[in-house]
């Protein structure tokens, strides 16, 4: 394998397939030239990554809208599976003590209904879902609370500073305004004593 | 017991029938990346923050026609595609060279250390092609064929656009080493 017929760009990115990596790396390592050229895309690759990511100035953020709200049977329809596994959970309490209160019989074959059981899994993973979902929003939602408070905050901090510095070049300048009046009537005084 | 991280594709579904609550979770997770990816595109704050925007509402109303939950970054990445150059087409006449991003964008406000504005301005000299290149691959990880299919072109237009792009950024950010001077 000869230089030019290295990819070397594709085996830094990433995406030399295996069977090519091998022979890539093989090469490289017989290579000083190809070497250099691999240190210099790392170099490159690590100042581009440098680069900071910035947060977005401004929160984006959907409201709910009447057009988009589901129905009121569309709700009810959809209140199934909470339902679903609340009766699965009492339907294995009833089975739970019926297997203990009922005398022992002879054991035959069980009945399974992997159709009714996949039905039940299915409610539970979509409730535990739904919860999972809400608990993802009420944290993101806490978040961007959070967020906005530490923002107002060093708002507020931001605009004492202002202030601070505003109130100080005022008191600055009214000192120089007084110093100058002060030398003014010392000079008129000045002026008006050899008269007398 | 079942245990398991909620997954953008159970986002996307519950924002199908209806959830903004759910959308929202779903942007928050893929904001800073769009909004920062835009950014680097078309170098200005104001046009990032509305195209970022766009693009989740656009997201929002054409979810439904998402056919596979699992390719969501490489749609939403297509429809930022597309709105960014939207923009840059409709701001740069065309046959206009695409220049480096405005100054008053990449100056110290944005990125006060040193490193980061020769970085900044390495990537403002790129062809807004190769700049975009880059950004998918070096800053969101996206493979050649995604790449492609998010710019609507071949992989071999996608690697060239790429290639080009290291080269040239390689010659300011890691110059030959002849004797400390290049």
């Amino acid at each position: 394998m000869n230089c030019s017929s290295v990819d070397l760009k594709a085996y830094f990115l990433g995406e030399s397939a295996r069977t090519e990596k091998s022979s890539v790396e093989d090469h490289i390592r017989a290579c000083e030239s190809c070497r250099e050229e691999l240190e210099r895309l790392r170099l490159t690759d690590a100042a581009l990554r440098s680069l900071i990511e910035e947060e977005a100035p401004q929160r984006i953020a959907f409201v709910s809208d009447k057009v988009f709200e589901p129905r009121w049977y569309e709700t009810i329809w959809r209140s199934g599976p909470a339902m679903g596994f609340a009766s699965a959970v009492l339907l294995a309490g009833a089975i739970l003590v019926h297997g203990f209160a009922r005398d022992a019989a002879p054991v035959t074959a069980p009945i399974v209904n992997t159709a009714q059981i996949e039905q039940t899994v299915q409610r539970e993973v979509n409730a535990r879902l739904d919860s999972a979902v809400a608990q993802a929003v009420s944290a993101t939602e806490a978040q961007q609370t959070e967020r906005m408070a530490s923002l107002l905050d060093a708002a507020e901090k931001r605009f004492e500073a202002k202030r601070q510095d505003d109130m100080a070049v005022v008191q600055q300048a009214a000192k120089v305004y007084e110093e100058r009046t002060a030398r003014l009537l010392v000079a008129v005084n000045d002026r008006e004593t050899p008269a007398q | 017991m079942i245990f398991r991280e909620v997954e953008d594709r159970d986002l996307i579904a519950k924002t199908r029938k209806g959830h903004v609550d759910a959308y929202n979770v779903l942007v928050s997770r893929w904001e800073k990346r769009v909004f920062n990816y835009l950014l680097r595109l078309v170098g200005n704050r104001e046009d990032a923050l509305d195209l970022s925007q766009d693009v989740f509402l656009k997201a929002y109303q054409n979810l439904k026609k998402l056919e596979d939950p699992a390719k969501f970054a490489g749609w939403l990445f297509r429809i930022a595609h597309n709105e960014a150059f939207s923009l840059l087409r409709k701001n740069r006449p065309e046959g206009e060279i695409a220049g480096e991003l405005k100054s008053g964008e990449s100056s110290g406000r944005m990125f006060p250390i040193e490193l980061n504005l020769a970085v900044q301005s390495a990537l403002g000299r790129l062809s807004d092609d190769q700049r975009e290149a880059v950004l998918l691959k070096v800053y969101q990880g996206f493979k050649f064929e995604e790449m492609a299919e998010i710019l609507s072109c071949p992989v071999s237009t996608v690697k060239s656009r790429l290639y080009t792009a290291l080269d040239l950024l390689k010659q300011t950010l890691a110059p030959v080493n002849t004797g400390g001077t290049e």
